[in-house]
């Protein structure tokens, strides 16, 4: 082999060897300069790219949910024709009762971008960021219940974890408020992957199956009342005085095409967003 | 002053990047076309191995950048499969489309095989179904649509060859 073509195959191992060191040393990058590297890199070169994406997705869903964003348009559209009358009779019998005005509460709509569909299950890239309010820390629910909590925030997007995440814990309780736990996701395998689990609580109060399990408002980052799942069944082994359950959960993070991110103490209850009952919760 | 060849590879990456991130979402199927492979394959048989190796790296950051979870994986199988490729265009990589159309297979499989081992987020069953279902699937895929790309790119990079 002549020297020169030598020296270039030896230059291109070289930079291939670079490139393999580089990637390895971003996998094992703490997730705090990962995610500030990922972040970076989305709100810079691939920016265009992450609006493409989010562009395409906002496409896919008007092409799919057309019909039904048509009907759904006529009946806001009857609705509306009465809203004047209906808000007058409103604020006339909340004052005649001397009600308060209903809670406002704040969140910023986002899409759930589609991700390359492997290493992706316990993230979500959404289309809003902090130029849209979004902050970290915030939870993001779904039409469903909770989805999972905004983790790293760039200008335009978000990235949140999702109850698949094994870093993921929420403080739960029943709708009645009688057992509180902490909801994580249930570390089995096969279909048990996709179910979760509520650990911690007392021994004494016993959750029926079918019951259904809410955020409990404490810790400050889910406000009260977002359904987090069902009771399938008691997990047996749990050591100490204290009951693990199963549970079905509200939310399949593949489903997950339009989320609302709620800004941090912008509410304390949810309970009447999705008025969930005790008599309810039975499986069906 | 960039030569018409290497302009016109760029623009076949640039299309390839833009229908990862526009047709794949509208798809949004389980086992999707990875328009990145491609592009990284057809530049890698089209360049030296470093410079495939550097194209792979930038097209795994890319992808890598959207899906944080699994950050560098993809940059490592690309590189891989660029690198890889590009070393044996000479030996494989004749004239033949369909013998290219396999080998845009081969590189599908062989990033999400590297991909999934360098994660190390799935295992068992999980692992299993992934390999031996949804990435021949898309592999297979990526290799129909592969084997449309190169015959309608081949005579253009050919003739600014020639």
């Amino acid at each position: 082999m002549p020297r020169g073509a030598r020296t270039d195959t030896r230059a291109d191992t070289a930079i291939a060897a670079a490139c393999v060191l580089v990637a390895l040393i971003l996998l094992v990058l703490p997730d705090a300069p990962r995610a500030r590297t990922a972040g970076a890199i989305r709100g810079t070169v691939v920016a265009p790219l992450v609006t493409m994406q989010q562009r395409a997705s906002l496409a896919r869903r008007a092409f799919t949910s057309h019909d039904s964003l048509v009907l759904i348009a006529d009946s806001v559209l009857r609705r509306s024709q009465r809203l004047d009358e209906v808000t007058s009779e409103n604020a006339r019998l909340r004052a005649l009762l001397r009600l308060g005005q209903s809670i406002p509460w704040d969140f910023v709509p986002a899409e759930a971008l589609v991700g390359r569909g492997m290493g992706d299950d316990n993230t979500l890239l959404l289309s809003a960021g902090a130029r849209a309010g979004v902050q970290r820390l915030s939870a993001v629910v779904a039409a469903e219940g909770l989805v999972g909590m905004v983790q790293h925030v760039d200008a335009q997007s978000s990235v949140a974890i999702v109850w698949p995440n094994p870093e993921l814990r929420m403080s739960a309780t029943s709708v009645d408020g009688t057992a509180f736990g902490i909801v994580t996701a249930h570390q089995g395998v096969g279909v048990a992957a996709y179910l979760l689990e509520m650990r911690g609580v007392s021994f004494r109060t016993k959750l029926p199956v079918g019951a259904q399990v809410v955020s409990s408002g404490l810790g400050g980052v889910y406000p009260r009342g977002i359904p987090i799942g069902t009771v399938i069944e008691e997990l047996r082994g749990a050591a100490g005085w204290e009951r693990s359950y199963l549970l079905r959960p509200a939310v399949r993070p593949p489903d997950v095409t339009s989320v609302l991110i709620l800004r941090p103490g912008s509410v304390a209850t949810m309970d009447s967003v999705w008025r969930v009952a005790p008599d309810t919760t039975r499986p069906r | 002053m960039i030569p018409a060849r290497s302009l016109s590879i760029a623009v076949v990456v640039a299309v390839m990047l833009a229908l990862h991130f526009t047709l794949r979402p509208i798809l949004d199927w389980r086992a999707g076309v990875d328009f990145l492979t491609i592009a990284v394959l057809v530049v890698a048989v089209r360049v030296r191995p470093g410079v495939a190796a550097l194209v792979g790296f930038a097209m795994g950051i890319v992808a890598d950048a959207l899906a944080p979870e699994a950050f560098g994986a993809g940059a490592l199988a690309m590189t891989i499969v660029g690198f890889s490729a590009s070393r044996l265009k000479s030996a494989f990589f004749a004239d033949n489309v369909l013998i290219n159309a396999v080998f845009v297979f081969v590189g599908k499989v062989a990033f999400d095989l590297i991909f999934l081992v360098a994660e190390r987020r799935l295992g068992g069953a999980a692992l299993a179904a992934q390999l031996l279902l949804w990435t021949p699937l898309s592999a297979l895929l990526t290799a129909v649509v592969g084997l449309f790309v190169m015959s309608v790119v081949r005579p253009t990079l050919e003739r600014r060859r020639g």
